[in-house]
């Protein structure tokens, strides 16, 4: 079926055409230029190699920081021995926390947040408890990971 | 000199075989080796993403890039070719006459 | 676009009467030459994209000695994209200085500096200076054995001028040699202060030619050419050259990255065949060429005298020229204009190929 008339008129066609293309044109480009300006340098580690040797014989009831990426992560050894790993950075507002041994709970100084012995916010603002890693050990190493990654350590 | 030759022979051999399109990557490499023989082992730092499927990938979307560019210039030229012949009818300029609406 | 409650929304508010009325009436003459009238544009152009490419890596770059290699390295190695944005600041300042010439030399032989637009050219000649000063000082940033030595080069070179040489070196250098307070100097001039001079000065000299309209050359004047008006005609066309121009400016980044040479070491001899870039090459060829004793007077301060009195005379060619402020033919100043330009083509490309 032919028309006798156009749908749209020429001066609508070209424009429309013109700001498409410009739109498609000027997204790409945003794409590239966003993708430079956020960091992709020190991104979080989906695992951490450290040395078994630094960590035993550590104390019960104290904690022993090691790097997790550009952040710190927490060693901690029970008041029982037993032994668990997390992110010793506050689910609030990213402040470090610290270890109060006479309390057995971590403490937030920024906000006055207080974790438990697993890491659970039970006072203050924080809303969601401390990040628990995977301790795993291959020969000499020690290797902490985000629970669900599979760790494979390269063969260097 | 014994490296040399079995350069040669081996370029010779690429050059008459089917897998042609190895040559320049392998090129590439027997002249990064060859200036690091001279050069005392400097590092070469990779201004270009060193992977085949990175450099792919960028050589494909600078065709993209340069079809976005040849079709924008052609609809800025039909747009230019209309405001033309609009121009040239005359109609496109105001009224001096006409009344105000409001 | 059709937005009208947007145009409504604005025009309760300002009125745009006057913008409208300015801008219809820009008119651009049509004729045999007019294709030079895009150069000024290609060079703005390209200078907003140094700005836009500056501000990027920018926020990536360390100007200290012990951080400024590396932090390019993680720029070009680490980041998404970073050695394309790098490439692309690399051939945009190249094309942005060769429109520059371009631009230059076109507006010298059509004699567009003549009365009534000689502070276009003023201005245009001081953006010239700053240009270059630009390519120097972000030469350095890289801070890599090539930048090192060139840098000593054109610095000691400065120190050469008589009277006040030794004071122009301490001040671009910072110190008695090249050091870190040499970086973070030329940091400070490529991106704080260059750039607001920058900004000034082309808004002025935009202005100025709005203001004077776009001259037509000598001999066609009494023709009178058809005007197209600039918007929307002449505005599409410049779109699609600087469309062009782009395109060749990415091939470029992509095909031709730039490299980077190992970091600098102030104790060890400068590189094999170091020269500079391609811009200065005239300055050192004319150099070059005198003797280093010329009737017991040091031939490098006479060498000094002259380019920069030969440069003076360039700067003040509009004033010099009567006979084209009267709207006369001035062939002798074209003729003026044709050496100059050969001379900077040969020592360009006799520096280049030595």
């Amino acid at each position: 079926m032919k028309l006798s008339y156009s749908l749209i008129t020429r001066r609508t066609f070209l424009n429309t055409l013109f700001g498409g293309w410009l739109v498609a044109f000027f997204s790409g480009t945003f794409y590239a230029l966003m993708k430079f300006a956020f960091p992709t340098l020190g991104k979080e580690p989906d695992f951490v190699v450290l040395n078994k040797k630094d960590f035993i014989g550590l104390a019960n009831n104290s904690i022993k920081r090691f790097p997790w990426g550009g952040t710190v992560g927490l060693y901690y050894t029970k008041a029982d021995g037993s032994v668990i790993a997390l992110k010793g950075v506050c689910s609030h507002m990213d402040c470090n926390v610290d270890y109060k041994p006479a309390e057995k709970r971590f403490y937030c100084a920024c906000h006055q947040g207080w974790f438990d012995e697993n890491g659970k916010n039970v006072a203050g603002p924080p809303p969601k408890p401390l990040e628990i890693f995977v301790i795993s050990e291959e020969g000499e190493k020690l290797i902490i990971a985000k629970k669900g990654v599979k760790v494979e350590l390269p063969k260097a | 000199m014994r490296r040399i030759e079995i350069v040669e022979h081996c370029l010779k051999r690429s050059l008459l075989s089917r897998r042609r399109w190895l040559l320049s990557p392998v090129l590439v490499l027997l002249m990064n080796t060859a200036t690091s023989w001279a050069a005392d082992k400097i590092v070469k730092i990779d201004v270009f993403p060193p992977t085949p499927y990175d450099g792919y990938i960028i050589y494909e979307s600078l065709a993209v890039f340069w079809l976005f560019i040849i079709g924008l210039i052609v609809i800025i030229r039909m747009k230019l070719r209309e405001i033309e012949r609009i121009q040239e009818l005359g109609v496109e300029n105001e009224d001096k006459d006409a009344p105000m609406l409001r | 676009m059709n937005c009208p409650r947007l145009k409504d929304w604005l025009d309760e508010r300002y009125d745009w009467e006057g913008i409208k009325k300015l801008a219809k009436s820009k008119l651009i003459p049509e004729h045999r030459y007019d294709l030079w009238y895009y150069t000024g544009g290609i060079t703005l152009f390209l200078f907003i994209l140094q700005f836009m490419t500056g501000m990027l890596m920018a926020l990536y770059y360390v100007p200290h000695i012990d951080f400024a290699h590396k932090s390019i390295i993680e720029i070009v190695t680490k980041l998404n994209m970073g050695w394309f944005f790098r490439s692309l600041h690399h051939w945009g300042s190249q094309l942005c200085v060769a429109f520059l010439f371009i631009h230059l030399f076109g507006t010298l032989l059509l004699k567009s500096y003549r009365k009534p637009r000689e502070m276009v050219w003023v201005t245009g000649f001081i953006l010239l200076g700053i240009s270059i000063f630009f390519g120097l000082s972000g030469y350095l940033l890289l801070w890599d054995e090539r930048a090192f030595a060139a840098t000593r080069v054109a610095t000691g070179g400065a120190g050469a001028f008589p009277v006040i040489g030794w004071f122009i070196k301490a001040f671009l250098r910072g110190s008695m040699d090249v050091t870190g307070d040499t970086l973070l100097r030329f940091y400070a001039f490529h991106v704080a202060i260059l750039p607001i001079i920058t900004l000034c000065l082309v808004g002025l000299h935009l202005i100025l030619v709005q203001y004077h309209g776009m001259s037509v050359p000598l001999s066609l004047e009494k023709e009178k050419p058809r005007e197209a008006p600039f918007f929307p005609n002449v505005f599409y066309k410049d779109l699609m050259i600087w469309l062009v121009v782009m395109g060749v400016l990415v091939t470029l980044t992509v095909l031709l990255p730039p490299e980077i040479n190992p970091k600098a070491d102030p104790l060890a001899p400068p590189p094999e065949n170091i020269k500079p870039e391609w811009y200065f090459l005239f300055l050192l060829e004319t150099l070059k060429l005198f003797p280093g004793e010329i009737l017991g007077l040091n031939g490098e301060t006479i060498a000094i005298l002259l380019v920069a009195g030969a440069i003076l005379f360039f700067f003040l060619i509009p004033f010099f020229d009567r006979k084209s402020s009267r709207g006369e033919k001035s062939p002798l100043f074209t003729w003026i204009g044709v050496i100059y330009l050969l001379y900077f083509l040969t020592m360009t490309a006799v520096g280049y190929l030595s």
